[in-house]
């Protein structure tokens, strides 16, 4: 079953994030609670962690700003 | 016993008015005696400290005790927030700030606890608390001691605002807020507590959200409520001698008001006057223009007027402080005028 | 050291820990689900500060009160509030304890008596002040607790309720749980008292500053609190440091917090610490308490599936509870 990595809303007046750098390449294999991608928002800088173990189908590209809830990726 | 066989014609049984304040007094005895769970705080309300500022809570707490009637320290974010908590396990507290500007020192306790509590809590839990609060101009009171504040709360969803105008529904509203399973902003005007009136029929309840005909008439429609309801009612005479029909209303309550009764009233005349001793600019008065305006569009025959007090904090001296607050003579011009 | 302090017994012990490792795996799977992407709330993480609660709220009933503040899930959840309750509220679903129109900041749930959660600094005070003259009027011997964190004490409503809670005597206690920061500014530069249980001494109440990552010096403190509250005593205030491994607001940089200081509570985190002991003591073995963290995470999976699958509240609930039933908003 595939499971979407949705950009997280983190901290009280985040609406969007910046993805700066995929952890794990395209179709390279994600590991549930490993770091799987960099998050900047305005406050803070994150790494995220795989909400799942498979292959990841990156879907949205680095050095880009997304709103909170967007599917970056899907984990097959 | 009386001689009735006389020349005179047969006397009425004489009526012995009472004030707001009795009016008020009696209505918080009446619903402690019948009911337990009713309670009195606030700064010097009970009587080792005199019944209250004006004497209002004067008597309750011989009579009913010093767990059920206590004298606060000064501290009203203290007295609201144990009117709430006691409120949530089945009590019915009523709270006095002794000004209604010392609100401001509460606010956080009734607007984001006593106005949310039932919502924020899906329902599982509410706040049936009365807060009794005093203001008014007329006694140099100046800035700070004056202000009526009733459209911030009737702005706040999940508060109910009431001002009574003369002691029958005085008692009434009282005996209403009490028993109401909501927060209830009683306001109590200092100059009309000594005002006389009808006595209320006791166990009498006036409810909330009902306004009330003082006077019918055809020509204009006057809204008000508190000391400007009694200011308008002197200003009758002067009204019919300039040939105009007026119907008065008191609201009685401010949020949740009477629309019913009130686009009735303004359909059949099509000219409206709302008085209030609050500053007009922001006031309740903007509300209910609005609402009529909206409602009553094609219906209006002149643009609703406001009447309140000007922008400005309530000034000290005499002169001033008369000019600042709408009277009988005002509100009878306004009336003519509107009529014309 | 007092050899007359109230001491846990193996099963208390036991239960204490449940209660803490039930908080750890539910902060844990919140930053988690947050981090994820799969829930949207503001999430004050209250990790590092398990024990307070835990060692408290075991010495409460289902009939004692409880009002808590925005960083007090772990006070909910220690006093009884039922998971699924929980997690479908701060889903926002209407399964939800609030019927998902109060959110993290105003979860509510009398059946257990935690009657406010409040997201205003020190309002939890003059409420649970209220409730607690209520059951002296009622004379039921409930006592209520209001919690709240060290930046609480500087405000307004700290000073009117412990004043007016001393003088009327009131059946309340006051649990500060200090973990040394208020919102992003430390204990230090904001808080003139060297101690917060020193300001008690103000109010003439007892103050006792107690470790609350200790479960046995936690439970003892409160425990004397509470009997003194049930016993007609008055009120006491209780202080009990402790620390914050996340930010204010999950999501926040933490960068404001000294690193040296974080690191050395990290290493000390008293739920591992106090899991190490119970089986060192001999009150439980590895198996039990492995078996009884499967368990909590097994609730816990069980929790977040019921939020997810549960719909959002429909639109009339915009306007419902605003007044009691029937009374148009």
């Amino acid at each position: 079953m595939a499971t979407e990595v949705l950009l997280p809303k983190l901290g009280f007046s985040m609406n969007e994030g910046t993805l700066t750098e995929w952890l794990v390449p395209d179709g390279g294999q994600a590991v549930e609670g490993q770091p799987l991608y960099a998050l900047e928002s305005d406050k803070s800088t994150n790494e995220v962690e795989s909400p799942a173990t498979g292959t990841l189908k990156i879907l949205k590209e680095t050095g880009e700003t997304y709103e909170v809830g967007t599917v970056l990726a899907v984990i097959q | 016993m009386r001689d009735t066989m006389t020349s005179e014609k047969p006397a009425e049984a004489k009526v012995k008015p009472v004030t707001i304040l009795q009016g008020i007094n009696q209505a918080i005895a009446d619903a402690m005696e019948a009911d337990d769970k009713v309670l009195v705080l606030g700064e010097d309300v009970a009587d080792p400290e005199d019944g209250g500022v004006c004497g209002v809570t004067k008597g309750l707490s011989s009579r009913f005790g010093d767990k059920r009637v206590r004298s606060t320290p000064i501290a009203e974010q203290a007295i609201i927030g144990a009117a709430i908590g006691a409120s949530l396990v089945g009590y019915k507290p009523i709270a006095e700030i002794m000004l209604m500007n010392f609100t401001t020192v509460a606010m956080d306790m009734i607007v984001n606890h006593a106005a949310k509590l039932r919502f924020m809590s899906g329902g599982q839990t509410h706040v049936p608390i009365v807060i009794r609060t005093m203001t008014g101009t007329g006694f140099a009171s100046g800035g700070q001691h004056c202000d009526y504040l009733e459209a911030w709360f009737a702005h706040t969803a999940g508060m109910k605002v009431v001002a009574p105008s003369n002691p029958a529904d005085a008692y009434g509203l009282m005996r209403a807020a009490i028993d109401d399973p909501d927060p209830v902003l009683f306001i109590e005007n200092l100059p009309n507590y000594w005002l006389p009136g009808t006595p209320p029929e006791p166990g009498s309840v006036v409810p909330l959200g009902k306004a009330r005909i003082a006077k019918e008439g055809s020509d204009v429609t006057v809204l008000s409520y508190s000391r400007i309801m009694n200011e308008a009612m002197a200003a009758i005479k002067a009204i019919e001698e300039a040939g105009v029909s007026v119907e008065m209303i008191d609201l009685r309550t401010i949020s949740p008001w009477d629309k019913e009764t009130v686009l009735a009233s303004v359909r059949k005349t099509g000219r409206c006057l709302i008085a209030h001793e609050a500053v007009t600019q922001f006031g309740v008065g903007a509300e209910i223009a609005a609402t009529l305006s909206s409602e009553l569009f094609g219906q209006l025959k002149k643009p609703v007027v406001r009447m309140g007090a000007p922008y400005a904090p309530v000034p000290f001296s005499k002169p001033l402080e008369t000019a600042y607050t709408p009277d009988a003579k005002r509100i009878a011009e306004a009336v003519i005028s509107l009529a014309r | 050291m007092m050899s007359n302090r109230p001491t846990p017994d193996a099963s208390t012990q036991i239960e204490i820990y449940r209660r803490a490792a039930l908080l750890k795996a539910n902060d844990e799977r919140s930053r988690k689900v947050i981090m994820n992407g799969r829930l949207v709330m503001p999430y004050y993480s209250y990790r590092g500060q398990e024990i307070i609660p835990s060692a408290t709220m075991v010495s409460l009933t289902d009939d004692d009160y409880l009002v808590t503040i925005y960083r007090g899930i772990h006070d909910m959840l220690a006093k009884g509030m039922p998971l699924n309750d929980l997690w479908a509220e701060v889903a926002g679903r209407v399964d939800g304890t609030c019927k998902g129109k109060g959110g993290p900041m105003h979860l509510t749930y009398p059946a257990k008596g935690i009657m406010v959660t409040t997201g205003i600094v020190g309002s939890s005070m003059p409420i649970a002040n209220g409730l607690a003259w209520g059951s002296q009027l009622s004379e039921d011997g409930r006592v209520a607790v209001a919690t709240f964190g060290d930046g609480a004490s500087n405000i307004g409503a700290f000073h009117e309720a412990l004043n007016l809670a001393a003088v009327w005597k009131l059946p309340v206690v006051f649990l500060c749980q200090n973990n040394l920061y208020g919102e992003h500014t430390t204990y230090e530069k904001a808080t003139s008292a060297l101690r917060i249980a020193d300001r008690a001494a103000a109010y003439n109440i007892p103050g006792v500053r107690v470790d609350g990552n200790d479960p046995i010096e936690m439970y003892a403190a409160a425990k004397e609190a509470i009997d003194r509250a049930r016993a007609g005593e008055g009120p006491t205030l209780l202080e009990a440091m402790t620390f914050r491994f996340h930010g204010h607001v999950f999501g926040d940089a933490d960068a404001y917090m000294d690193k040296a200081q974080k690191q050395a509570a990290v290493e000390a985190d008293p739920v591992p610490r106090f899991r190490a002991r119970l089986i060192a003591d001999g009150f439980a073995t590895e198996e039990q308490l492995a078996a009884m963290e499967a368990q909590i995470e097994a609730d816990i999976d069980a929790a977040v599936e019921f939020a997810l699958a549960s719909s959002f509240p429909e639109l009339d609930e915009l306007t419902r509870d605003v007044y009691a039933e029937g009374v148009a908003a």
